[in-house]
């Protein structure tokens, strides 16, 4: 019937759903790359700002290197980045002429595909975003069609936007994307063809997550309705409030007669990595989810939701997260309805966050917040609240924020750091705290081997670098046997 | 078009080297093995083994339909030929081709133009190489008129030859006809072919091979190798890149290697094997090998590329995946062979069961071996036992690594080269670097070994 | 568990960083000694792949069959004949020789038989089907064990043609 092709995002997508986003190093996926290569993917989700900025914060690794090598190491699958065209790495606005930096250097370090989002579908601020993709060079720049409910995100208002972005010739394709899980089959019956009618040539690709089970369905509906690649993941970071799992939905589509070519026995190699990877660092695995109406409401995604949690747990509130849910809508409503997708989910749970905990609603407002209000993200699909906007910019910090100045050009910025960096390490200087850069850089090259089963034995051994234990250690599980010894005639290690 | 499974058709050291690969792709790996290899390394590594045939490498190694029977049994899309054996039979290959399989190789017509030793030469020179001064011998008057005109000494060679086999030293015109009675007779009974061509022989030679990778349009050079530790004719040393060459002479040798293959359309990994004339500071081409070689780690080391990975992208039809100039090499890496043959006896075979096989671990050291406590050394093939690669950021720092490396090498059981490489790898002449071609059989000599 | 050339440098590093002289790791399929000597800084390693061969059968035909013959109990020495006919099972089965426990075999060594000849029995899910020769000749050679179970196309009976 249909030739569908998958789309991978376990790399990144799958990772910040389910894992609190700790990202994966180098040697992580390095070690699989040549696998996944071998699936017959499309694509894979592989990267964003945010991910860039963990690569270096929490693994010392240069995230451009990791592009690098990931590249060479699979050069037959398009590595994908995705972003809003607002900001990199930081929560600052850059300046345009940085943001075409950025996307030099990340396709020129081997990103081929790129995913424009805006997330108040904001048609002017995502062409002129793909525009700059396209002089950079990128291979094919996809435009986002964020999935919300309200009333005023209907069939109509998604078939425009889809006229619009369609119009630019630096937009190749589209897709459908529901970070909150929220399509259903009977919407995506309409929502999928009215779109398709306004792309022309051009085709739709879907990406919805499985928050409430609700994807492996309208994936199927999908195929029927002429979309032509799915988003998919694999073993433990699929389910959950991550995406579809790769075999499941490719067996799904061969059952209903589609055809889809991939490498079954490769990719149950890449699922089963996943799987001892996950087992490895105690990481928990995706599960199939019940269908939960609740979520139509506050309509939160899966890392965010997972983040919050943590963040209640610190300050020993888990109790509160269900009167958290509940504000997130009330809050939502309030900003104006923007699509929860980075940074929005953020900025409303932090504020709905706040408003339970504080003393008063809007009591305490972040600068992200503050930001939004002053339309520095862009304009706001329906407006604010007056009431709240009145409370929020009559704040001092308000004012402060208002008056701040444009985001500057790259060559002004540069002046701030050592001359005669490479473009590279200027852009994380200009984006991440010194400290964080210099770390990086000190740490040397990334390990490029990784081995899920060997990580209790390397942990062992670390454990005993550091304390000095008996001169002989015998470790003894059902089918394993480690033994370690010294001879007496070495000196002792001092304690 | 993808592969995903591959029939190993081969054994010993390489087979175990590719399957490597393909579990690191995640391509499945079938081991066409004899009967004498099916409780092998290769064999417990491999995802599935198939008997090709009794031990006896013309009824299993060498039997074309055997293979291709074992392929098609185990489903395998592609066969992985290694070196030796069949890995430059073009009938292999154009069996391959009528059963609609995968060959891991150049194309049929490749290795014809480069199997024949003389439609090599020819390719070369229409390259615009030059062969060392020589050419194809029929009568004794003819090879009698050659040589006087090349100069004595002379080799006869085998036209269906290759990897050094079947090659005779003439050093005068009184020993020509028995020297070439006795060629064409080997040659016919080991490729099955009596021609012959001669070439000047050339006494301080250093044999000096480029490898190059193409795809069918593009070419592109993997650096120099120094195989000039030869005992007759079989590699007992190689290093990478090829030292103490002057860099105009290593960038023309570089040059010639992907003219020539370019000429050829090369599709897959070869090998332009080259005889630098060391007292006239050129180079002759001598021929062309289109297949994964021993030697290839030492290549692996310095240019960092997966050289049997880059054979089954080639197969699948892929472009190559890098330009020349992206091609970058660190350091320096030397490889010894260590053969199951008692070097104080002739350099007698020596099969038999390894008791203890201990091997160096370390930065820098790699060790491509089918050995382990228990395996065999069966007598029916060759003594390779496994192969010793170190890498050092410089040759200094890889000869260090080596003499430390071969000290903590250990195998019992059966009789080994170990011995020869230790007082190699101390030797001045070889510290120094750049030996010829004549320097082992100096080296064995003055040791007093029994001699080549 | 596999273990590769890079997870023994990985755990070599970290063991180097130790006390310890020497570590031993097993599992069912690989066994990893490394070892330095006193007063060295150097690393050994002996080591063993464990797993046993997964042999597959090879391809039926005039090839010749290896110790991993399809058929059970199958003498490996046994070439397969140019010019002889193979009896070949049509379908998975226990073989058997005699219609009933204790009757006589249908055919033996040396039995004259010609198309119509049924040579044995393969008894598939409870029913029983008969072998026939789909030859004329002697039989030459049974390769296979009463009551063994076979596979589909594997060799039962090689039969020497010939008029009877």
């Amino acid at each position: 019937m249909a030739e569908i092709q998958l789309i991978d995002v376990s790399i990144r997508d799958g990772n910040q759903s389910l894992w609190g986003a700790m990202g994966f190093t180098t040697a992580q996926i390095l070690e699989i790359a040549p696998v996944m290569d071998r699936v017959g993917f499309r694509a894979l989700d592989f990267s964003s700002s945010t991910r860039m900025g963990i690569a270096v914060r929490s693994h010392k690794e240069n995230p451009w290197e990791v592009i690098r090598l990931t590249r060479a190491a699979m050069p037959n699958t398009m590595l994908q980045f995705i972003g809003t065209g607002l900001r990199f790495i930081s929560w600052e606005l850059q300046h345009p002429d940085f943001l075409q930096l950025v996307y030099d250097r990340l396709v020129a370090s081997g990103m081929s595909r790129f995913v424009v989002l805006d997330p108040m579908h904001d048609a002017e601020a995502l062409l002129e975003s793909a525009r700059m993709l396209k002089k950079a060079g990128a291979a094919e720049v996809i435009a986002a069609l964020t999935y919300t409910i309200s009333d005023i995100h209907d069939d109509v208002f998604y078939a425009n936007f889809a006229a619009r972005v369609s119009s630019s010739p630096h937009i190749d394709r589209a897709y459908v994307k529901d970070p909150s899980g929220l399509l259903t089959p009977d919407r995506a019956r309409t929502l999928i063809p009215a779109v398709r009618a306004q792309l022309g040539e051009k085709p739709l690709e879907l990406h919805s997550h499985c928050t409430i089970g609700l994807s492996a369905l309208s994936y199927l509906a999908a195929a029927e309705l002429g979309v032509s690649a799915l988003h998919v993941a694999c073993g433990p970071l699929a389910n959950g409030s991550s995406l579809p799992n790769a075999q499941r939905v490719a067996a799904n589509l061969c059952e209903l007669g589609h055809t889809v070519s991939i490498d079954d026995r490769a990719l149950a190699i890449v699922a089963d990595y996943f799987a001892r990877l996950a087992d490895a660092e105690n990481l928990p695995a995706g599960t199939p989810q019940d269908y939960d109406p609740s979520f139509l409401r506050h309509q939160v995604a899966g890392g965010v939701m997972t983040t919050t949690r943590r963040q209640l747990a610190e300050l020993g509130l888990e109790d509160k997260f269900p009167d958290v849910m509940r504000e997130v809508v009330q809050v939502r409503a309030e900003l104006g309805f923007p699509i929860m997708v980075t940074p929005f989910p953020q900025i409303v749970c932090t504020q709905a966050l706040y408003n339970i905990i504080g003393d008063e609603r809007y009591g305490n407002v972040s600068d992200q917040l503050i930001r939004y209000v002053l339309g520095k993200f862009g304009r706001p699909t329906v407006p604010v609240d007056a009431n709240i906007k009145d409370r929020i910019l009559s704040r001092p910090r308000a004012k402060e924020l208002a008056g701040e100045l444009p985001p500057m050009p790259p060559e002004e910025l540069r002046k701030k750091f050592k001359p005669g960096i490479s473009d590279d390490e200027f852009l994380l200087r200009a984006t991440m705290p010194a400290e964080e850069v210099d770390a990086m850089l000190a740490a040397g090259p990334a390990q490029r081997h990784y081995n899920p089963d060997l990580q209790p034995v390397l942990k062992l051994l670390r454990e005993l670098q550091k304390r000095p234990a008996a001169s002989d250690i015998v470790v003894e599980k059902p089918g394993f046997r480690l033994e370690l010894h010294s001879s007496s005639e070495r000196e002792p290690v001092n304690v | 078009m993808t592969i995903r499974r591959i029939l190993i058709a081969n054994r010993g050291e390489i087979a175990v080297r590719v399957i490597r690969t393909c579990q690191r792709l995640g391509v499945e790996g079938v081991l066409a093995a004899s009967e004498a290899d099916l409780d092998s390394m290769a064999a417990r590594l491999a995802d599935e083994t198939i008997c090709i045939g009794p031990p006896n490498s013309a009824q299993s190694y060498l039997n074309i339909q055997a293979i291709v029977a074992a392929a098609a049994a185990s489903k395998a899309g592609a066969i992985h030929p290694g070196y030796g054996f069949l890995s430059e039979n073009p009938k292999l290959a154009e069996a391959c081709e009528r059963e609609g399989l995968i060959f891991i190789g150049p194309t049929v017509e490749q290795l014809y133009a480069v199997g024949d030793k003389l439609k090599a030469r020819a390719h070369a020179a229409a390259a615009g190489l030059s062969g060392v001064p020589g050419g194809k011998v029929v009568t004794l008057a003819e090879a009698q008129r050659l040589a006087g005109e090349v100069g004595w000494p002379i080799l006869i060679k085998a036209v269906g030859g290759g990897g050094g086999r079947g090659m005779k030293l003439v050093q005068n015109s009184t020993q020509l006809a028995l020297a070439m009675e006795m060629a064409a007779a080997e040659a016919q009974a080991s490729f099955g072919d009596p021609r012959l061509y001669l070439e000047r022989y050339i006494p301080h030679g250093r044999h000096i091979e480029v490898q190059v990778l193409g795809d069918g349009e593009n070419v592109i050079h993997l650096g120099t190798r120094d195989c000039s530790i030869q005992r007759r004719y079989q590699k007992l040393v190689e290093e990478a890149p090829a030292p103490n060459l002057n860099d105009t002479l290593r960038d023309a040798m570089h040059g010639a290697a992907v003219a020539f293959a370019r000429h050829l359309r090369f599709q897959g990994l070869g090998t332009v094997e080259m005889l630098v004339d060391c007292d006239r500071e050129t180079f002759y081409f001598l021929e062309m090998n289109a297949r994964i070689q021993v030697e290839h780690p030492v290549t692996e080391a310095i240019c960092g590329i997966d050289l049997v990975e880059e054979q089954i992208a080639i197969a699948e039809g892929r472009k190559l995946r890098w330009k020349q100039e992206q091609i970058v090499f660190s350091g320096h890496a030397i490889e010894c062979r260590i053969n199951a043959e008692d070097w104080l006896h002739e350099f007698r075979p020596s099969p038999g069961r390894v008791t203890r096989a201990v091997f160096p671990v370390g930065q820098g050291i790699r060790v491509d071996t089918h050995m382990q406590a228990g395996a065999t050394v069966p007598p029916f093939y060759d003594s390779l036992m496994g192969k010793l690669i170190v890498h050092g950021a410089d040759r200094q720092e890889a000869l260090q690594k080596v003499r430390r490396a071969l000290a903590r090498l250990e195998i019992a059981g059966v009789a080994t080269n170990l011995p020869m490489h230790v007082e190699l790898m101390d030797n001045d002449e070889f510290a120094r670097g750049a030996v010829n071609t004549g320097f082992l059989e100096r080296f064995l000599e003055n040791g007093n070994r029994a001699v080549v | 568990m596999k273990f590769t050339n890079e997870d023994v440098q990985e755990i070599l590093q970290l063991v180097d960083a130790t006390k310890f002289d020497e570590l031993h790791i097993e599992t069912e399929n690989f066994k990893l000694t490394l070892r330095r000597n006193r007063g060295s800084r150097d690393w050994s390693q002996e080591s063993q792949v464990l797993s046993p061969p997964s042999l597959l059968k090879p391809s039926p035909g005039p090839i010749l069959t290896g110790r991993s013959a399809s058929a059970v109990g199958a003498d490996p020495s046994i070439l397969s004949r140019k010019g002889f006919t193979e009896v070949r099972a049509h379908l998975p089965g226990t073989f058997y020789r005699a219609p009933k426990p204790g009757a006589a075999p249908f055919v033996e060594i040396g039995s004259r038989v010609d198309a119509e000849s049924v040579v044995a029995i393969i008894e598939t899910m409870k029913l029983m089907n008969a072998v026939y020769a789909n030859a004329r000749g002697e039989i030459a050679e049974i390769c296979i064990q009463n009551a063994q179970f076979v596979e589909k196309d594997a060799v039962l009976m090689r039969i020497r043609p010939g008029a009877a």
